[in-house]
Order: structure tokens, then C-alpha cells, then sequence
């Protein structure tokens, strides 16, 4: 049935909302949903519940018959909640033990967002309930080929990041920032507001478009970038030394804020909140045999099969984002956590305690 | 008030988080918790379950009246303080698992069921679940001790929720979660197939206790 006019810009309307500020949780209903008319035998996704995913989630399997398990992921998104403890095997073991799933279908087959694979263990979740996890593709808009064939492609795996995802990010960035600075400026000097509004809505876009270009200098090469780029601005418009100095000074702390730290929130670098820098991930290459888990779950296609002699190859670590997927879901215990001196976080302290390295917990846990 | 508001912000934090809820509960968590344990246990030797036990503050007060305790909770390091709390006491069973997974501890049978602020945690598919194995699991003359944050009617209610409002927004801002009141405690207890013998609450109604026994 098609939505009514008033419905579609209520739609549009939440859509803008969580877009923007989607650094807030949204919860929905955590539970069993049905999509199209599923029977026992059609294939079980399971998610966050994270309102903005599950509309898009939904949206994206028009056509196909499925059961949508809704986890209670506190209502935060897949990689944030996996990477942070609330999507563990344990939200999975029971959302799939309460929702229930298990009296609709006969297999006990459960995709995942591939993007969980940093927080749920999917042998645990075998051993716990013996349910079969597989990781399914980063986005859900891929669910529907993947589904029809069964097949993840390479292009399926890894995170793209595209025009669309990158001013998603500016503006979930750019909303808060906005209304804190934008915001505080009102009460203080009202005709800084629309100003300062502007400087940062432009900042977060022009810091997604090119931030993965600036190299490993990237915070100073742009906010020294964003203020020249702004006192030479007030300067074409006719501004007077106070106004270059205030122009100046406002780059500084937009540049600030909008660089401080993503914790994971992009593929271009993990978390820089944590003294761990230096860690870094490493595998014993004789313990690997070839299982691929570590190639599957990769989010930055680290990993390349080397199909014959059955092991992989870190072939570009250079883009790992220390999201320890590989480490927690290989099950040769073969991948770690490792410093530069040859100290170790051990695969079950990483399991155990989501001791991935895109948060400052495992300064914590160290 | 709200007592969980902050929770997950607490939970982070296991060594803070006793220190926090009494904080946050005007020091009402100490009575809600002695009173938790006399409903639970009327006979020393009772077996009791203990679903999300946290830091241990309800097992160091069931062990005090000489209940066997299977304590249970999914956060490896609230279970971690816990130990340490009651460490060398046999009379506890520790147990990393969901509240979901009741149907895997080898004890069958249990004179109480104790479920101590972590309802609200759960989903309401989650919580009827694990209310309905509960009732499976009692003995005979056995009963379910739930206590939790509720929403209580009329004014009350209302003050909760303004109440609420920056509480909600400082609890995103640290945590970026919340825990939300249960509105029918006593009716999610009764769907479960239970029918409620005692009721006490604290807190202008925000915090409840509520024993509840199978239907004869």
C-alpha cells in the first residue's frame, strides 16, 4: 500500500532528523518482523534496532519474502553498537531465543550485517543457541542480489563510502556542531549565529569530500586549509582586521570540533582517542589454514586468499582500521592485536571484552 | 526520578556503578535491595536465581540469608566485581549468559527468581520470554521477585517524564543509550502466568517491587 502524501513527508521528515543527528540513538521495536510473506523456509536476516537502519533495511528487501529479526542493540546502529558492546553474540543469542523466529522456520540459518562481525561471535552464537551465523553484505541495498545468488562479492564486502554516505556524514557531523556553536553564538552575539552556521555546515563538507586525500597530516593540513581558506574569505568580503582574527579563530574551533575524533564513524581511519596508535594487526601464519573468516568480515579488504596454499595474506594493512573483526571471528585463534615491542592482546581478552581498537576502551582494559 | 537514566553510563563502569545508582536513586537502591532479598528468600538453603546481578549488591545480601544463589549476567565485567565481592563463596554459581538463556543452567528448579533493575533493559518480547521460563523454573510454593523502574500513573508519571528530559539528553550525550520504565509491571507479571502477592514502591512510585506467584 502507498504511502499518503502527509505520510511521505513524515517519512522525509525523520529521515532528515536521523540523517543529521544520527550520532543520537533512535530505537524501534525490538522483535520479529515479517517482510513480503516469508514461510518456513525463507531466509532470516537479523539487525540493530536502529530506527534509521530497519526503515532502510526494509526498504531495501521490497520484493523478496523474509523474516527480519530486530535485535536490542539500545538502539544504536550496527557498527557502532557491534564495535561497542550493545550487538555482542549476547543480543543476538537472545533475540533470536525471545523473538520468535525459531517456531516460523525449520533451518536455523541467520544473516548478519557483515558490519557486526566486530561484536558477535558467530561460533558462540552457534554454541549458545545453534543458530548458524553468516555475515551478509556491508549494505543493505546489496541484500537482494545477495539473497537471489547466495554469493558475496567482493564489491559486496567492503565499505564504499560513496558521494552519498560521505554528505551523510557531514551532516550528522555538521548538525550537532551546528546547533552547539550556531546555537551558543544566538545568545551570545545573535548575528554570529547564521555565520558560524554556514562555516560549519561548509567545513563538514568539504572535510568528507576530501579528508581520505590529505594524507596522514590530515587534521593540521585542513584546519590550517579551512583557516586561511576563511580569513581569506572575510577578506574578499571586505572584513576588517577583527573580523580576519574572529574569522580565524572560528575555523580554528569549527576545524577543532569536526576533527576531533570519529571513533570509527568512517573507512578512512579508526578511533585517535587512544594511546594504541601503535598497535597493529598481525597473524601467525602458521595457525591460519585457510578458513577465509578474516577475508569475509574484512570491512577494508585487508586480507587477499592465497587459494592455494590454503592461508591469506595481509596484503594492505595500510587500510586496517583495527576494527578487530578478522581477530575475533578467525577460528584458529591465528590474528592479534600487536605492538611494536611484540606484546600481544590476546584473540579471547579481544572476544571477551570488545577490545577492538576504534575505541579508547582498551586504553582501560590494558 | 528515573533511577536508570544514567545506567549504561554506570554499567561501563563497574567499579563506579554502586556509587552512581545510590546517587541516583537518593540512596533508595539500599533499601530496594535489602527488601528484594527478604521477599526472595524465606528459608536458608533456597536455591534463588538472580537474573542481572550486576555488581553483586543483591548476592552479598541473599548469600547474608543463606540462599544458595545462581547469579547471572551478560556483562563480563559487572560478573568480574561481583566475584570479587563474594570471592571464595561456593554458594554462588556465576554465570556469563542472557537472561534469555535460563533453559541451560543445569539447575532445574529454583524457590525464587530474583530480577533486580533489568527488566527495564530488555525488550518487551525479551522480557515476556524470560518471565514465562522463569515460571517453568520455580518450585513448588516458588515465586518471582521483579523489581525495576516503572512509570507510575497521574502526576507522578508526568513528573517522570519531564524528569526525564535532561536525564535522557545527558544519558545520550555520555552513552548514547537509555533504559526506559516499565508502564505495567504487575500486568506483565500476571501475563506471564503469575498473580501478585505483595507490591511495595519507592521513589513517588518510580521504583517498584512486586512478588508475584504462579496461578494455582
Amino acid at each position: 500500500m502507498s504511502r499518503s502524501p502527509a505520510g511521505r513527508v513524515q517519512d522525509w521528515l525523520l529521515e532528515f532528523l536521523q540523517t543529521a543527528f544520527r550520532l543520537f540513538p533512535w530505537p524501534t521495536e525490538a522483535g520479529l518482523r515479517s517482510i513480503g510473506t516469508p514461510d518456513e523456509s525463507s531466509p532470516v536476516l537479523l539487525t540493530c534496532n536502529y530506527d534509521l537502519t530497519v526503515r532502510r533495511l526494509v526498504a531495501a528487501l521490497a520484493g523478496c519474502d523474509v523474516w527480519l529479526v530486530v535485535a536490542p542493540t539500545a538502539g544504536i546502529n550496527v557498527w557502532c553498537a557491534a564495535a561497542g558492546g550493545h550487538m555482542s553474540s549476547h543480543q543476538i543469542v537472545s533475540a533470536l531465543k525471545t523473538s520468535g523466529v525459531a517456531e516460523r522456520v525449520r533451518h536455523r540459518n541467520v544473516i548478519l550485517p557483515q558490519l557486526a562481525a566486530t561484536g558477535v561471535l558467530a561460533l558462540e552464537v552457534f554454541r549458545r543457541c545453534r543458530w548458524r551465523v553468516r555475515f551478509g553484505p556491508v549494505d543493505a541495498n546489496d541484500l537482494p542480489a545477495y539473497l537471489a545468488s547466495g554469493e558475496k562479492t567482493d564489491a559486496m564486502r567492503r565499505v564504499r563510502f560513496s558521494l552519498r554516505d560521505r554528505l551523510e556524514m557531514a551532516a550528522s557531523w555538521a548538525a550537532p556542531t551546528a546547533l552547539v556553536l550556531g546555537g551558543g553564538a544566538f545568545f551570545i552575539r545573535p548575528e554570529w549565529a547564521l555565520p558560524l552556521t554556514g562555516l560549519v555546515v561548509a567545513m563538514a563538507v568539504l572535510l568528507f569530500s576530501v579528508y581520505d586525500r590529505l594524507g596522514p597530516r590530515r587534521k593540521a593540513i585542513f584546519t590550517l586549509g579551512a583557516g586561511v581558506g576563511s580569513v581569506a574569505a572575510t577578506w574578499l568580503a571586505g572584513g576588517a582586521a577583527a573580523a580576519l582574527a574572529t574569522a580565524a579563530i572560528a575555523a580554528f574551533f569549527v576545524s577543532a570540533l569536526l576533527t576531533y575524533d570519529y571513533t570509527g564513524s568512517t573507512p578512512i581511519e579508526g578511533g585517535s582517542h587512544f594511546e594504541e596508535r601503535r598497535w597493529t594487526i598481525t597473524f601467525d601464519l602458521e595457525r591460519c589454514d585457510g578458513v577465509f573468516r578474516c577475508w569475509e568480515v574484512c570491512p577494508e579488504a585487508c586480507f587477499e586468499k592465497l587459494e592455494s596454499e590454503r592461508k591469506v595474506a595481509l596484503a594492505h594493512d595500510e587500510r586496517c582500521i583495527r576494527c578487530g573483526a578478522c581477530v575475533v571471528q578467525c577460528p584458529q585463534d591465528a590474528l592479534f592485536f600487536e605492538d611494536e615491542a611484540g606484546a600481544r592482546i590476546e584473540p579471547d581478552v579481544i572476544r571477551k571484552y570488545k577490545l577492538n581498537l576504534l575505541g579508547k576502551r582498551s586504553v582501560e582494559a590494558q | 526520578m528515573s533511577s536508570l537514566a544514567l545506567m549504561r553510563w554506570l554499567e561501563g563502569r563497574p567499579e563506579r556503578y554502586d556509587s552512581g545508582m545510590r546517587a541516583l536513586t537518593c540512596g533508595r537502591i539500599g533499601p530496594l535491595h535489602a527488601a528484594v532479598a527478604e521477599a526472595a528468600v524465606r528459608n536458608a538453603g533456597d536455591q534463588v536465581l538472580e537474573i542481572g546481578c550486576g555488581t553483586g549488591s543483591v548476592t552479598v545480601l541473599l548469600r547474608a540469608r543463606g540462599a544458595k544463589v545462581t547469579a547471572i549476567d551478560q556483562a563480563p565485567e559487572m560478573l568480574e566485581q561481583a566475584r570479587l565481592r563474594l570471592a571464595d563463596d561456593d554458594a554462588v554459581a556465576w554465570v556469563e549468559q542472557t537472561a534469555a538463556e535460563i533453559d541451560r543452567l543445569p539447575t532445574s528448579r529454583f524457590d525464587a527468581v530474583v530480577i533486580c533493575l533489568c527488566l527495564s533493559d530488555m525488550s518487551p518480547s525479551e522480557r515476556a520470554f524470560v518471565l514465562r521460563e522463569a515460571v517453568l523454573r520455580l518450585a513448588p510454593g516458588g515465586r518471582v521477585v521483579a523489581a525495576d523502574e516503572v512509570r507510575p500513573k497521574g502526576w507522578r508519571g508526568w513528573l517522570q517524564r519531564i524528569w526525564r528530559i535532561p536525564q535522557a539528553a545527558l544519558g545520550w550525550l555520555l552513552v548514547g543509550s537509555l533504559s526506559r520504565p516499565i508502564r505495567d509491571l504487575a500486568g506483565e507479571l500476571q501475563a506471564a502466568g503469575l498473580r501478585v502477592s505483595d507490591s511495595r514502591t519507592w521513589l513517588l512510585g518510580t521504583l517498584e517491587l512486586t512478588v508475584a506467584e504462579p496461578e494455582p
